[in-house]
């Protein structure tokens, strides 16, 4: 939006004054004009993020390639020959996220072509330069991953050698995987909009859980594309019930925790599309559908089922980082939601 | 560091909005125009600080119904703050974001790109992205004038006075001495950004400012917030959700499970 625009568009929301300076100035009668300003005419003390849909994506797809590469590892410690698809799967698709992020990443930069820039320094008080290296490393990890999986598979002619990948994988691979899931929560917390940083005790949680609910969700929907057992997908189920109920927790204690400042996320039509469609849609409608394969002793691999369920836990994951990415730019609008400074 | 830190001394009691600083900025650092728009709100079309206007003239109007003689138009010249603990610096993942010799937090428009992250990470609201440069833009505090020893176009534009620039520490005096003569004088006068509440996260802003009124009339933030504060925080939520889920995972499939 250019100068004109925003301008123009203020102009036809009411004129020069936001909704409530107009209030104020009604109940002290004086046109507008009084000695008690709480802002400088509603005008947003903060700048904006630019974050687009690509962020969004990367957020959603960034933490199921954290989760599916965390599943491999758990599934294949584990040892039952029933979960080797499920390993082989996620190793497959932790690689295929880990390139998707990288590409959405840079695409979002405003200079795509100095992505390189960010690896020039590592900056620890920067979430988002330890986020660069954590999708770096991880990335690095899914590749040798996958290759090994290829060379089980028969499909590559020559294996990565063990010396090269056990050290790495021992020394880097779970806090890579874990900050992968966990940094972007602590990129958006830690900037000055009210909203992200007064949720900053419950965002990165939130985005763990989600990352596992669906990266779960998608190895299931996986699986049962690829024909796996019906025990493992009951693993997986377990899985994703108990992070999508810590997820649902989570989000209902910040939601009734929350003071004003988390209104643009919580209230309005962004408010009850989150409660649809990731509360509802996304986390008790598929632990609904997940729950009798779990109870029962004997699972039987209902197939659509388990893509239904799928299918609505994914587009909760994207709906709830969409909600709390958009939230953040109608926060930084709200010049008295910061100048009360609601720490 | 041999050069004193170098800063800006806007005093709001002299400004009588006359937006030459406005425009001599827009000129020495060949800023594009932002449009013609009407905004309704004083004499003050541009609205506020952005990428492309590193200078923004305020114009608070205030009317007093009951003591006409009280009522004040107020305007003020606002500018990045160059902060002692400076969010954008600190967010800047690939260091484009520096401190220069002379003490200004100076963005390098050839290492920037354009992540974005130093926008949301300032607490006032200053840098933004210039979508056609595709980097992040604030004022430079005229960092090529100040390496030919000539002040920034603002201050050297503004005809009463009331941008001032110098070494920081000067400045601080010239400002304590121009508060006591206006509380002599009976008026209102608070400095924002050298001691005051407002200095609690960011410490001391190398351009700070003289308000005869509460920070918010002007937008600027009471306490505004250092946000890499809340990193703490948020990486134990992180953490321990992730640590969790972990333990969930490997219960979950242990090798002997208990449904075999
Ligand atoms: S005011 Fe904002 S842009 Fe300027 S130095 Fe401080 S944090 Fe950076
Ligand atoms: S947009 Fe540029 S200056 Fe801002 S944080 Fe990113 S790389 Fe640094």
């Amino acid at each position: 939006m250019d100068a004109t625009e925003k301008h123009g568009a203020q102009f036809a929301a009411g004129g020069a004054y936001g909704p409530d300076a107009v209030a104020d100035s009604m109940q002290r009668g004086d046109g507008g004009f009084g000695r008690d300003q709480q802002t400088y005419y509603d005008h947003p003390v903060l700048q904006k993020p630019h974050w687009k849909w690509e962020v969004v994506t990367y957020f959603f797809i960034g933490g199921m390639a954290a989760a599916s590469s965390a599943l491999a590892a758990l599934a294949a410690s584990g040892g039952d020959p029933d979960d080797a698809l499920l390993v082989r799967n996620a190793r497959y698709s932790a690689l295929a996220g880990a390139l998707a992020s990288g590409a959405l990443l840079v695409k979002d930069l405003g200079r795509p072509e100095r992505f390189l820039n960010m690896l020039r320094i590592v900056k620890l008080k920067s979430p988002m330069s330890v986020g660069v290296y954590a999708l770096s490393v991880f990335s690095m990890n899914a590749g040798v991953r996958a290759l090994e999986q290829l060379h089980a598979d028969g499909h590559a002619p020559f294996a990565v050698p063990g010396w090269l990948a056990k050290p790495l994988r021992v020394t880097t691979g779970a806090p890579a995987t874990a900050l992968m899931a966990c940094y972007t929560g602590v990129l958006v917390s830690a900037t000055a909009i009210p909203v992200w940083f007064t949720g900053r005790r419950h965002i990165p949680a939130i985005f763990v859980c989600s990352a596992v609910s669906t990266g779960a969700a998608l190895q299931n929907a996986l699986l049962v594309l690829t024909g796996g057992s019906a025990r493992t997908a009951k693993k997986l189920a377990i899985v994703e019930l108990i992070a999508s109920c810590a997820e649902a927790v989570l989000l209902l204690h910040w939601r009734l925790s929350a003071g004003e400042s988390a209104k643009p996320l919580f209230r309005g039509a962004r408010g009850r599309r989150l409660e649809r469609f990731t509360l509802v849609g996304g986390l008790a409608l598929p632990a609904l559908l997940l729950l009798p394969s779990v109870l029962s002793r004997r699972p039987r691999h209902d197939r659509l089922l388990g893509l239904t369920a799928a299918v609505a836990a994914l587009f909760g994951g994207y709906v709830l980082r969409e909600s709390i990415v958009h939230a953040g730019r109608d926060s930084a609008d709200d010049a008295r939601a910061y100048l009360r400074h609601p720490e | 560091m041999s050069t004193p830190e170098h800063g800006f001394f806007t005093d709001v009691t002299l400004c009588i909005g006359c937006k030459a600083c406005e425009v001599a900025c827009k000129q020495w650092n060949q800023l594009p125009a932002d449009g013609y728009a009407f905004s309704g709100n004083s004499y003050d079309n541009t609205n506020g600080l952005s990428a492309t206007t590193w200078r923004h003239v305020a114009f608070v109007e205030q009317m007093d119904r009951v003591e006409p003689s009280a009522s004040r138009w107020m305007m003020m010249s606002d500018v990045c703050k160059h902060c002692t603990n400076a969010g954008c610096l600190e967010a800047c993942p690939t260091g484009a974001i520096v401190r220069n010799e002379f003490g200004d937090v100076y963005v390098q428009p050839d290492v920037c790109n354009g992540c974005g992250y130093c926008v949301p990470s300032c607490p006032f609201g200053v840098v933004a992205i210039q979508p056609e440069a595709g980097v992040a833009q604030k004022c430079t505090l005229c960092y090529d004038r100040q390496k030919d020893g000539l002040e920034p176009a603002c201050a050297k534009s503004c005809p009463t006075d009331s941008i001032t620039f110098g070494p920081v520490e000067e400045l601080r005096a010239l400002a304590e001495a121009r508060v006591a003569k206006l509380h002599a004088e009976g008026r209102e006068a608070h400095l924002y950004g050298v001691d005051g509440p407002e200095t609690r996260d960011v410490g001391a802003l190398n351009a700070f400012f003289l308000i005869p009124d509460r920070p918010e009339v002007f937008n600027l933030p009471p306490k505004p917030v250092l946000p890499s504060k809340f990193q703490r925080a948020a990486y134990t939520s992180g953490l321990l959700g992730a640590l969790a889920l972990t333990a969930v995972g490997l219960a979950v499939f242990r090798p002997k499970p208990w449904s075999a």
